[in-house]
């Protein structure tokens, strides 16, 4: 292997190593999270006031329900990571949510189309489980029947 | 609940493809390699819904003179309310609506020597409602003025407003039979600090019928104050002429 040969190969080593990187930093991967458990079949929308105000503006819907949430972590294992929980934009529009836990995530809120850190740190167990409690708000205008809101948990390696 | 459940058969093979940099780096630590396929194979495929479900979310509330609130609904019963909308309501420490069977009545008198001159005849109200249950605001003047509103709540973005009709019978009546035309009846629209359309209307009643005296439109607080008179254009024998007017509030 002549020197000319050694440099070119180190440079799309480098090359390729500095793509795998980057590619890597912005790699966002869906967690499985097939064991969580809903202890309630739906949310139940309620007016945040029952009364609406003189200006329309009052016209809040909000919903409480829990959640056993239990992450298949197992492909991180002994490894860094970041995990989100992400509420894509989707029908009916607008949607915020918040959520409190037992302590092994962190509590957030989050809107429609972002998503939120709840966990960074070393992943120690094969599952991360926690008992979020999770509030929903969307616009009554929007609500005029029952519609599916749909949330997941994705991890960012270190 | 789940809209999807991980499954290995549903995975295609550009599903795989989509992650080569997860296989690159794999490459280097190949004891990791089995964790590195169950990730791939998992990604994608898993999140969770939930179905937001409007339960019991419509609501009517109709006040026509004397209702009930435990107080009013925006933060106790001073105005401006303690607490300004949207925080209103029983987290908020104000109060919630109820049933009342009050009916007002509404009166005038016509002296013997008017009887029938055209001349309209001012009524006042036995009902002492002057403020709105909303915020506390001073809205009626009594006993000039009668009291009418409430709210219509529902769901959705174009919804028809509730409707609030009167049935009327054909003629207010004495105690000997005799009869003035309900028709006779009139009434102005109006509240303190208002502009614009009322959600009731001025009118006049139609005798033995039913007719739309407003509307609500949802979500919103409607209310007026209704001023009513004796059009005074007929000469009826002396005596004491009673009808009771039922309204009634219809949602879609």
């Amino acid at each position: 292997m002549n020197d000319a040969y050694r440099s070119r190969a180190h440079f799309f080593f480098a090359l390729a190593l500095t793509i795998i990187c980057a590619a890597a930093q912005a790699n966002s991967i869906i967690i499985d999270d097939s064991g969580t458990q809903a202890l309630e079949p739906a949310v139940s929308m309620r007016w945040k006031t029952a009364t609406p105000a003189r200006s329309m503006a009052d016209n809040v819907m909000t919903g409480t329900t829990t959640v056993r949430v239990r992450l298949n972590v197992m492909p991180w294992l002994r490894h860094s990571g970041r995990i989100y929980l992400s509420l894509p934009a989707q029908q009916p529009g607008p949607i915020r949510l918040s959520w409190l836990t037992q302590g092994h995530f962190q509590p957030g809120q989050v809107q429609s189309g972002n998503r939120v850190l709840v966990y960074s740190g070393l992943i120690t167990t094969p599952f991360m489980e926690d008992t979020l409690t999770l509030n929903f708000v969307v616009d009554g205008a929007l609500m005029r029947r029952a519609v599916p809101i749909t949330y997941h948990f994705e991890m960012d390696e270190s | 609940m789940r809209a999807k459940t991980p499954s290995l058969g549903a995975l295609q093979p550009e599903a795989m493809a989509g992650h080569p940099v997860r296989l690159s780096r794999v490459s280097l630590h190949p004891a990791s390699w089995g964790a590195a396929l169950i990730a791939a194979f998992s990604a994608g495929a898993s999140a969770y819904t939930v179905t937001l479900d409007p339960a019991s979310p419509t609501a009517i509330y109709l006040q026509v003179g004397v209702g009930t609130f435990t107080q009013d609904y925006c933060g106790g019963t001073s105005y401006p309310p303690v607490h300004g909308t949207p925080n209103c309501g029983p987290n908020y420490g104000g109060g919630t609506p109820g049933n009342n069977a009050t009916v007002n009545l509404v009166s005038g008198s016509v002296a013997s020597g008017s009887v029938g001159n055209g001349t309209a005849v001012a009524m006042t109200t036995n009902s002492t409602v002057t403020n709105s249950y909303l915020d506390g605001y001073l809205f009626c003047s009594v006993p000039a003025q009668l009291y009418i509103g409430g709210f219509y709540r529902t769901t959705g973005a174009t919804t028809a407003a509730a409707s609030v009709t009167a049935t009327v019978p054909s003629a207010l009546k004495d105690a000997t039979g005799d009869s003035i035309a309900f028709s006779q009846v009139q009434w102005t629209s109006s509240g303190n600090g208002d502009s614009g359309a009322e959600p009731f209307p001025a009118g006049t009643f139609v005798s033995g019928g039913v007719q739309t005296v407003g509307s609500m439109a949802s979500n919103s607080w409607n209310e007026s104050c209704l001023t009513f008179s004796y059009l005074n254009t007929v000469v009826a024998p002396a005596g004491t002429y009673t009808g009771a007017v039922l309204y009634t509030m219809s949602a879609p």
